[in-house]
């Protein structure tokens, strides 16, 4: 990994030297033991600061949607032979390229807009998995070495193997390595276990529908409706999100169960073609709420009715904008 | 495509655990009167013999 980063630090550098990125949204160290945060790099003095490893959790794409949103805006009263370009650089793993096709098929920006830092990558720690294999503890330090995880936790001193406490979403993920790039940094990583990716959602289907309701319900009683899942989600930039329209409401803001089912059940919906399984949304609950067994359900229906895995080409355009009369199956279909 | 929605919406209920026979879908063209009244009549054996729904229910007041 360090010599990943040292390389992805001189490539930043190169670019904003160039002007090749207005900006380049990275990881840097967090602020908390074993944690790395977003950052957004000007000047190419800060680009030490970069970092890849197994921490770097959060699907960077969606900000590329906030920073070239805003600025399009910010254009909009300039007259049009004044505006400026910016383009913005990402550091992009696997499924932080597959949300940006999204984003360029869903034709939110262009492709000269954003330029890719491709990194390949074998997969995040999960926060939440660690804190419990460790009993727990409350960690003091950290580093990550081998394989490794090694801690100075308020517990003493503990081991953990980094492929054991790794993102669910990662253990099975079927493209680690980005799609698309400008910019390549190292050689792609080996393939992770995607055979396995359906596996949970093949144990759920197989479950009574009266067992299926009572998952549901009891995952969605977790809920306390912060909005994270939908913050963090690439896939989720609507200007107006239902949850807050108020002509009409959509959905009621208050505590009603059926209130956050229907949240959920929408917002979960409206990734059919566009869920990348990177587990952000995951990642960031802050109750814990078991989406990944839902989404994986919308992606696992994808590839099963329409051969579509999202973003996972420039060419297989979203599958909710087309139809293929020789082979969309009919079953659905109420003919008495 | 419409359908294509219709058909991951119908899934995904099932999925969470909404009977499939509440989500009932076809297509009946305006000059086939007799075909929609069998559509009903059928869909509404079918939600009668399920009875009241009772998932995503709110209760107002
Ligand atoms: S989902 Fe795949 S590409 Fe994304 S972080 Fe996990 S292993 Fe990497
Ligand atoms: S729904 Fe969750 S896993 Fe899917 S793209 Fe959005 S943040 Fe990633
Ligand atoms: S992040 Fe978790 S608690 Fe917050 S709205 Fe989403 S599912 Fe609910």
């Amino acid at each position: 990994m360090e010599n990943i980063e040292t390389k992805l630090r001189e490539e930043a550098k190169r670019l904003l030297l160039e002007k090749k990125a207005d900006v380049i949204i990275g990881y840097e160290k967090g602020t908390l033991p074993l944690t790395a945060t977003p950052c957004f790099i000007t000047t190419p003095e800060e680009a030490d600061k970069l970092v890849w490893n197994n921490l770097c959790t959060q699907n960077l794409a969606k900000f590329v949607h906030d920073l070239i949103t805003a600025h399009k805006n910010s254009q909009k009263r300039v007259k049009p032979e004044d505006r400026k370009k910016k383009v913005v650089g990402i550091v992009a793993r696997g499924c932080t390229t597959r949300s940006l096709i999204i984003h360029l098929q869903e034709r939110q920006y262009e492709r000269d807009e954003v330029c890719i830092i491709g990194v390949p990558c074998d997969g995040y720690v999960d926060g939440k998995g660690l804190k419990v294999k460790i009993g727990g503890a409350d960690i003091v330090e950290g580093t990550i070495d081998g394989g490794q995880i090694k801690m100075k936790t308020s517990d003493g001193d503990k081991t953990v193997a980094l492929k054991d406490v790794l993102a669910e979403c990662c253990l099975t993920c079927r493209f680690n390595n980005p799609i698309v790039s400008d910019v390549l940094i190292g050689s792609p990583s080996p393939a992770m276990n995607p055979d396995a990716e359906y596996n949970a959602v093949k144990e759920f289907e197989a479950k009574s529908m009266e067992e299926r309701w009572a998952y549901f319900t009891k995952e969605m009683e977790k809920c306390m409706r912060c909005n994270a899942c939908r913050q963090t989600c690439p896939s989720c930039y609507c200007p107006t999100c239902f949850v807050e329209q108020s002509q009409p409401q959509w959905v009621g803001i208050g505590e009603d169960k059926s209130d956050t089912q229907v949240f959920q059940l929408m917002r979960m919906y409206h990734m059919v073609g566009r869920c990348v399984d990177c587990g952000s949304c995951v990642s960031v609950c802050p109750m814990g709420v078991d989406l990944r067994k839902f989404l994986k359900k919308i992606d696992k229906d994808g590839w099963e009715m329409f051969g579509n895995r999202a973003g996972s080409s420039m060419e297989d355009m979203p599958p909710l904008g087309r139809y293929d009369e020789h082979h969309d199956k009919e079953e659905f279909i109420f003919n008495p | 495509m419409a359908r294509r929605k219709f058909a991951t919406l119908k899934s995904f209920l099932n999925y969470i655990g909404v009977e499939g026979d509440r989500t009932l879908f076809t297509w009946v063209s305006a000059s086939e009167g007799d075909r929609w009244a069998q559509v009903i009549k059928v869909a509404t054996e079918k939600i009668k013999a399920l009875g009241p729904a009772k998932k995503m229910i709110k209760k107002i007041g």
